[in-house]
């Protein structure tokens, strides 16, 4: 690097950046590393003791969270439920940003702002409703209930986002397109999508959080295995007066596990993606 | 409207809003209106529904309990909103100079955000624990025991504590404002270098403007959050010790519990209009101007 | 590019609405007239009951093949439960039975025509099968309108262990003695009792509140309101217990770290049900086996030897139209109410009943012994504060418990905190 000699302001932020860093490391692995330790032991010992190591390594747990509580299928479940919510919901409302961000029309900011207030909507205060719609288009018991529902939760937020971030965009380059003879749909997907890869990930990897770890709806509008997710599965280890920790924790690290590796796998390539083509000269 | 020209795009504009209007239609306008009609009403679940104007809002209003609701979401909303934000940032700043692993830590930070909230609630109350809890026993063993505190259950410190377990998570805002570092070309950085620029001022005079408006889209995500905040607390502390933790979602999930729809609509009713209020107003003064804004005048 | 995307919408809408229609489950009826009675339960998974309860069922069906099938919705999570049922019934969907915790707030779904009126169905041999007092205590304006089911029984617990090693040799039987032991306890090294403020009910403690106002308001305990002396003096004991005499950590603690510090051995007493036998039993043996049951001690002036038993789940139904439908329902109500099949459920899980039903007194798990004796043994049995009370009052309890153990709050200022909710 040219130029300067290394300062004291230099050292101090070079300091403060690895500190900052490590400290951010360790709440980060402190939470996954004492999950996989308890979840070999036994309750008692979580109770007495939570942060030594087992006394004996109680590999039962990890046999009974698979047997006892179905995660396969669940894990499967929640699988295909987030990802489905997550596509519908960025694709349509990929489509309404554009509409908002890119075109003038009437009622277009009222509308705009009623969607997002529906951000701030408590959604625990909406259960009796959604329960009389899902039930009533007979969907209960349903993965595409809880697509559904899931998709059209997160619509004022991902709205919010891809909003934002498409406004961000430059007319300029729109105008070249229609210089080009792009059609409205083509300029859509040509050019503003393109350009707002950011705000799709962004919207799309909440949706899929939010869908991951929803448990209220999931509980109140299916009765089965063929519709339930895994968070169900997981909370299969409480009863009405005793909650197995343990079994629960060794049920939610066999869910962690294949968790990170399609966030790895997946977030790896998406943000490859997104900033491969964003370093502009 | 007389003299404003039809957008001759009508069509698609259409198209391109229906999928979402019908959804957001059938999950929140008629939802919302259940919300904001039983919110003037006395209602149990069972029998029939009776009209009480504003009754419900006057209740919660006078109600201590509520006003330390409210109180407290404020406090959340600028917990997420301003400490969040600005500790994401500055992680997402720091790893944007691509130090060595930053792959590694951009994928690790992550991390908690995809396990559930649960587990993380049930860990911090282990921590947080008086009697076993890894925090006393940490200050034990460096002398500090004068500071060991029943974290959870004292009022002084148990807000504070829920807030810190749901703050130090900055995974998710992290991953987008790092995103948004990574369109600042690496230019604009070298050439401030040559002219004597240390870290603090370049980020200062180059990142920070250049990222603004994700920046501003954060922050107003964080608020929202902030605003509707009720998982953690009520896993960890369910509003104690003595309600100095509640917030209005649970206020709202009490009231529920005891077939109190009344109430507890009212309360949902409140949150939509206040968060709505503060969330125009964060966007009228800290939004900066847009390609599409400008061309609307 | 125009029809591109009209395809691609098409898609969406097609994604989303033909399910809809092509899987549209109306009202359940299986095969040729078979009557489906669905039945969202918490007695499933780790539940105690579980077992007996599945088998239950399945020769239920088995026997009425063709005819009659009751399916199970597991529901483990308690409160997600309780939502669940709320919003069914807002939404005017009873589900064809459930299960309830009896209380002021529940007992409102009795209102308006939604549940099954089991009243004049108990007239007969159905209703001599209950225990005396059980029909009574889930009747309402003269109606029925659920079945009495599991019943909780909490004396208090201690582990004889300690006891002995801080020189107690009996459990006190008034509160001045209670007192001296609780000192020797300390003095030993042992934290007395588990407290808690968690949970909606901060059940342990609770439970104590309970036990004191037996014995300073006797069998009519409950009858008198929130603006009598007895609660507030009530009050002062628990403000005691918390600030001498139990764990650091009891402010804020839920019903598992109550329950671990008596099973881990470092309090020497506890309350709770015969549910957590099979816990004890498993997890600490040593503290298992040192376990007895006794009432609470006599509060100056008061009454000694009570015993707080209570309605713990009753079983309720949709009420309908269909009269075959609801004699399928009632046939499969008298079948779990059975007294054999009752027994089993009891010998295998601990759970004590509404039914009168045979015990084995040679064949029965030594806790769950002591459970029944003590109930038998009481001088007169109440209920706990959380079935008298609305749950937004019961809830307020842990949050006042805490107040006060912070010294924020005086027992009257407590009180008066109580009356506040229940009057809003």
């Amino acid at each position: 690097m040219p130029g300067r000699e290394l300062t004291l302001t230099d050292i101090i932020a070079k300091t403060a950046k690895w500190l900052i860093l490590v400290f951010f490391l360790i709440m980060t692995f402190v939470p996954i590393v004492w999950l996989i330790i308890s979840s070999f032991k036994t309750n008692l010992e979580l109770q007495t003791d939570p942060f030594s190591l087992p006394a004996v390594w109680q590999f039962q747990n990890y046999v009974d969270a698979i047997q006892v509580s179905g995660l396969p299928r669940l894990f499967v479940n929640s699988i295909i439920v987030s990802s489905l919510s997550t596509v519908l919901n960025v694709i349509i409302t990929s489509m309404a940003a554009f509409a908002f961000s890119r075109e003038k029309f009437r009622f277009q900011n009222t509308m705009l702002n009623m969607i997002l207030a529906g951000v701030l909507v408590p959604i625990i205060a909406l259960m009796v409703p959604y329960f009389k719609i899902i039930t009533g288009v007979g969907l209960y018991d349903r993965l595409w209930g809880l697509v559904i529902t899931y998709a059209a939760i997160n619509l004022p937020i991902s709205l919010f986002l891809i909003y934002g971030f498409m406004r961000t965009i430059p007319k300029e380059l729109e105008e070249a397109s229609i210089i080009d003879g792009c059609s409205f749909q083509q300029r859509f997907s040509r050019v503003v999508l393109p350009l707002s890869k950011l705000g799709l990930v962004t919207a799309g990897t909440f949706v899929f959080l939010f869908s991951w770890n929803e448990f209220i709806y999931a509980l109140l509008l299916t009765s089965s295995m063929r519709a339930r997710t895994l968070q169900l599965g997981i909370r299969f280890f409480k009863s009405q007066f005793i909650t197995n920790y343990t079994s629960m924790y060794a049920a939610i690290t066999l869910a962690i596990i294949p968790s990170i590796a399609v966030y790895i796998f997946f977030h790896e390539r998406i943000i490859k993606g997104l900033t491969s083509g964003a370093l502009k000269g | 409207m007389a003299g404003r020209k039809l957008n001759k795009h009508w069509k698609g504009i259409l198209l391109f809003l229906l999928p979402v209007i019908v959804l957001y239609g059938l999950f929140f306008v008629y939802p919302l209106g259940f919300v904001f009609t039983v919110s003037l009403t006395k209602w149990n679940g069972v029998s029939a529904m009776k009209f009480i104007g504003f009754k419900n809002f006057i209740d919660n209003f006078g109600n201590q309990n509520f006003q330390l609701a409210v109180r407290n979401n404020f406090l959340w909303a600028f917990a997420l909103g301003v400490v969040q934000i600005t500790l994401a940032a500055t992680v997402a700043m720091i790893l944007a100079r691509r130090p060595k692993g930053w792959r590694v830590l951009r994928t690790v930070y992550f991390l908690p955000n995809v396990i559930s909230k649960v587990a993380i609630a049930m860990l911090w109350l282990a921590i947080y624990n008086a009697e076993f809890g890894a925090l006393n026993a940490f200050l034990d063993m460096i002398g500090l025991s004068g500071w060991t505190h029943n974290w959870l259950g004292e009022i002084e410190t148990a807000l504070p504590a829920v807030m810190f377990q749901e703050v130090v998570y900055i995974g998710y805002f992290m991953i987008i404002i790092l995103a948004g570092t990574m369109s600042v070309p690496e230019s604009y950085y070298e050439a401030a270098q040559i002219d004597g620029a240390n870290v603090w001022q370049q980020e200062r005079y180059i990142t920070i403007p250049m990222i603004r408006s994700i920046l501003v889209t954060a922050m107003t995500l964080a608020v929202a959050f902030g605003l509707r905040h009720f998982e953690a607390t009520f896993l960890m502390t369910n509003g104690g010790p003595a309600n100095s933790t509640t917030v209005m979602g649970l206020i709202l999930y009490k009231a529920l519990a005891a077939l109190d729809y009344g109430h507890a609509n009212a309360t949902g009713a409140t949150l939509i209009i206040v968060g709505a209020i503060i969330i125009a107003a964060i966007r009228r003064f800290l939004s900066s101007r847009d390609a599409v804004a400008e061309s609307k005048q | 590019m125009r029809s591109r995307f009209l395809i691609v919408l098409a898609a969406i809408v097609a994604l989303v609405l033909v399910p809809s229609f092509v899987f549209a489950s109306g009202q359940q009826q299986g095969g040729g007239g078979e009557i489906v009675i669905n039945w969202p339960s918490i007695w499933v998974g780790q539940d105690a009951k579980a077992p007996a309860i599945d088998a239950l069922v399945e020769e239920f069906n088995q026997a009425n093949e063709g005819k009659i099938k009751v399916v199970v919705e597991p529901n483990p999570d308690y409160d997600g439960y309780r939502d669940k049922i709320n919003a069914a019934i807002a939404a005017g969907q009873v589900p064809d039975i459930f299960i309830f915790n009896p209380d002021p707030t529940t007992f409102q779904y009795y209102e308006g025509d939604l549940l099954m009126d089991f009243t004049k169905d108990l007239n007969g041999a159905w209703g001599k099968q209950f225990v005396p007092g059980t029909i009574k205590g889930a009747t309402k304006n003269g109606v029925t309108k659920s079945i009495p089911f599991e019943v909780g029984v909490t004396p208090i617990w201690y582990n004889q262990d300690l006891f002995d090693k801080a020189g107690i040799k009996e459990f006190p039987k008034t509160f001045d003695q209670f007192w001296k032991d609780a000192d020797r306890l300390k003095a030993a090294g042992i934290v007395p009792a588990s407290q808690m403020t968690g949970g909606s009910n901060a059940w342990t403690s609770m439970l104590w509140y309970s036990h004191i106002l037996a014995s300073i308001g006797g069998q009519d305990v409950w009858d008198k309101p929130l603006t009598d002396p007895q609660y507030v003096e009530a009050a002062r004991i628990m403000q005691r217990m918390f600030q001498e005499y139990t764990t650091k950590d009891a402010v804020g603690a839920d019903a598992g770290v109550s329950g671990g510090h008596y099973l881990a051995g470092r309090t020497a007493m506890f309350i709770n049900g015969p549910w957590y036998i099979g816990r004890i039993r498993d997890e600490a043996p040593e503290v298992y086996k040192a376990t007895k049951l006794t009432p609470a001690p006599q509060v100056k002036g008061g009454k000694y030897g009570a015993q707080i038993a209570f309605p713990l789940s009753n079983l309720a139904a949709a009420s309908t139209d269909d009269p075959a439908r609801r004699a399928a329902v009632v046939k499969f109500l008298k079948w779990l109410t059975k007294p054999e099949n009752v027994a089993k459920i009891s010998e295998s899980a601990g759970s004590l009943f509404a039914i009168k039903y045979e015990v084995d007194r040679t064949n029965i798990d030594p806790l769950q012994l002591q459970f029944i004796d003590a109930l038998n043994n009481a001088s007169f049995a109440v209920s706990h504060f959380q079935a008298n009370f609305p749950v937004d009052v019961t809830a307020e309890l842990g949050q006042g418990f805490g107040a006060m153990a912070l010294g924020r709050m005086t027992p009257e200022e407590f009180v008066k905190q109580l009356q506040a909710v229940a009057n809003n």
